[in-house]
């Protein structure tokens, strides 16, 4: 049978990455949740920007400030394209989906709540989408809810009684979990929450370079990610709010560019989105942002959606197949992506990381970032191996191999 | 690769010693990190200012355990003072100001986790704990 995945050849293009050929010993990178690895066109276009292109965005009338505004504009557009924007304006540049949901709650939650309001997060977030409106639930006299988890680590949508009922003021929720893999249903959500025209933000972090993510078809309101979880560099991230939102958000950092008009004691901000991009635009990080868009574009994210599943499929058989080994999560695999958690019965996820580190498997160990999830699951941490579609067949053997020398090590 | 998982460390971890039970112990105090998940308490029980007992239980990484194991065995015996001093020394080695172990064999198979600036305190863990026990008046 030919799947998605199989028209695209994926060893060729592990190629891509310089920093696969940069030591002496193969690197077994399976931590691509916590950042992925760059291809070289990425690369390229950081050095190209800094090379030929570097001048000031939105500052300038000479030739060299005039392109380099044009190429950032023409970055936003590729984010737009990339997520089905409607417009190119309702993109934002941020620092990262951190600053980005940051933003939303100081922005436009803080506004918006009363006393009494709540806002739903769910019981697998990050920490960054859940700390922010934490604080805010707190400032304003609001409560925050959190939508509970069913054996499997799923949403339990049946149990959150009044997620979408008339106090309910937002719903912030991971489109993929960054600790099971698991694939919400967003869709479904937003067309609940519109009954009662409740906005709904999704973290894509783990998700937009993963899947493919169309902010109309997922009807959601905000949708955040970072440039570097997707072959992208690090220090640029966005958000993406429907216009009638972000006319309802002020801007988080005041500054050069955001403004119109400053008067003695008022100021008029400046057009959506130059409002909400203080300071001095990340030029190179745009270019190769929207380089990194277009990389996945290219191969595209059906078959990278595959390639990863099958990844992690093939990684949740064989390490279920070793005593001791619990997975977390489901293993049916349409909701799942290619992020897989486990623990070894008797053997601290941190001693895991690190032997497997000494053989050469890039894994990540410790909470995540989602304590509230760890509560859930009754562990303090998780070993975790995430695979990108740059991984291959090898990076699993190693994976397993390392499990195995670490029960030899470290068992009883 | 220099394994931080050397014969000494893998010992105390499989056979650790002075485990368990702190009942019998004049004071404990706990080290926790969040961050990860070690949890464990360290008690002591001395007499005219010498450590007669040294304990402790709890749950962590084989790090943190086989370090707790290998401090109760260095530590037994001392006075408090000498233990202190020991403990300033710990803090010393793994926060660099001095490059050489404590002379003693055993803690020197600690040393490869000096590699590992997230894995510090896993080590230092039960030793903070110990000195908060000796601090008690
Ligand atoms: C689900 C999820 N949301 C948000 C973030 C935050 O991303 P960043 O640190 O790039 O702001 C992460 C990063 O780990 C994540 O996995």
């Amino acid at each position: 049978m030919l799947t998605a995945s199989d028209s695209v050849d994926f060893d060729a293009l592990r190629k891509d990455f310089p920093i696969f050929d940069s030591g002496p010993q193969t690197l077994h990178y399976l931590d691509s949740a916590a950042t992925s690895q760059k291809p070289r066109c990425v690369i390229d276009a950081i050095d190209l920007c800094y090379r030929n292109q570097y001048g000031p965005v939105h500052r300038g009338l000479y030739p060299l400030a005039e392109s380099a505004t044009e190429a950032y504009e023409k970055a936003r557009q590729t984010i737009e394209n990339f997520i089905n924007a409607p417009s190119p304006d309702e993109i934002i540049f941020t620092r990262s989906a951190t600053e980005a949901i940051n933003l939303v709650a100081s922005g436009w939650a803080r506004q918006a709540l009363e006393a009494g309001d709540e806002i739903w997060v769910s019981q697998m977030e990050h920490h960054s989408n859940y700390l922010p409106w934490q604080r805010v639930c707190r400032d304003r006299g609001a409560s925050l809810k959190v939508i509970p988890l069913d054996s499997s680590g799923q949403l339990d949508l049946d149990k959150a009684d009044g997620l979408f009922g008339n106090r309910t003021r937002l719903i912030a929720i991971t489109h993929v979990s960054n600790v099971l893999g698991i694939v919400n249903p967003v869709e479904k959500i937003t067309r609940l929450a519109s009954v009662n025209s409740i906005p709904v933000l999704v973290d894509a972090a783990q998700s937009v370079g993963h899947m493919p993510v169309d902010v109309q078809s997922l009807s959601c309101d905000f949708l955040v990610a970072s440039a570097h979880k997707m072959c992208g560099p690090g220090g640029i991230g966005f958000l993406y709010g429907k216009k009638e939102r972000l006319t309802q958000t002020e801007p988080l950092l005041l500054g050069g560019g955001m403004v119109d008009q400053v008067l003695a004691d008022t100021s008029i901000w400046a057009e959506i989105p130059a409002r909400f991009e203080a300071g001095s635009p990340n030029l190179a990080g745009a270019l190769g942002f929207a380089v990194a868009a277009a990389y996945i574009e290219e191969i595209g994210r059906q078959p990278i959606a595959k390639r990863e599943q099958e990844l992690a499929a093939t990684a949740f058989e064989a390490l279920s197949e070793i005593d001791g080994v619990t997975i977390y999560g489901p293993e049916n695999s349409p909701y799942r992506s290619g992020i897989l958690s486990f623990n070894i019965d008797g053997i601290h996820p941190h001693d895991i990381a690190q032997i497997a580190g000494e053989h050469g498997v890039a894994i990540r160990a410790g909470h995540h970032c989602c304590q509230p999830l760890m509560r859930h699951l009754n562990t303090p941490s998780t070993a975790r191996a995430s695979f990108s579609f740059y991984n291959n067949k090898d990076d699993i053997a190693a994976l397993v191999m390392a499990v195995h020398e670490t029960k030899k090590i470290l068992g009883s | 690769m220099n394994s931080v998982y050397k014969t000494v460390l893998l010992d105390h971890f499989h056979n650790p010693r002075n485990k368990g039970d702190l009942d019998s112990m004049d004071r404990v105090k706990r080290g926790s990190n969040p961050r990860c998940g070690d949890d464990i308490e360290v008690g002591i029980r001395a007499e005219n200012e010498i450590l007669e007992s040294v304990r402790f239980r709890g749950r962590g990484c084989s790090i943190c355990l086989a370090s707790a194991s290998i401090m109760s065995e260095c530590t037994i015996g001392l006075t408090m003072r000498q233990a202190r001093h020991l403990v300033q020394q710990m803090l010393d080695w793994f926060g660099d100001t001095i490059s050489e172990a404590p002379s003693n064999t055993t803690l020197a198979a600690l040393g490869a986790v000096r590699q590992h600036p997230a894995r510090k305190k896993c080590v230092l863990l039960a030793w903070v704990a110990l000195d908060e026990t000796l601090e008690i008046k």
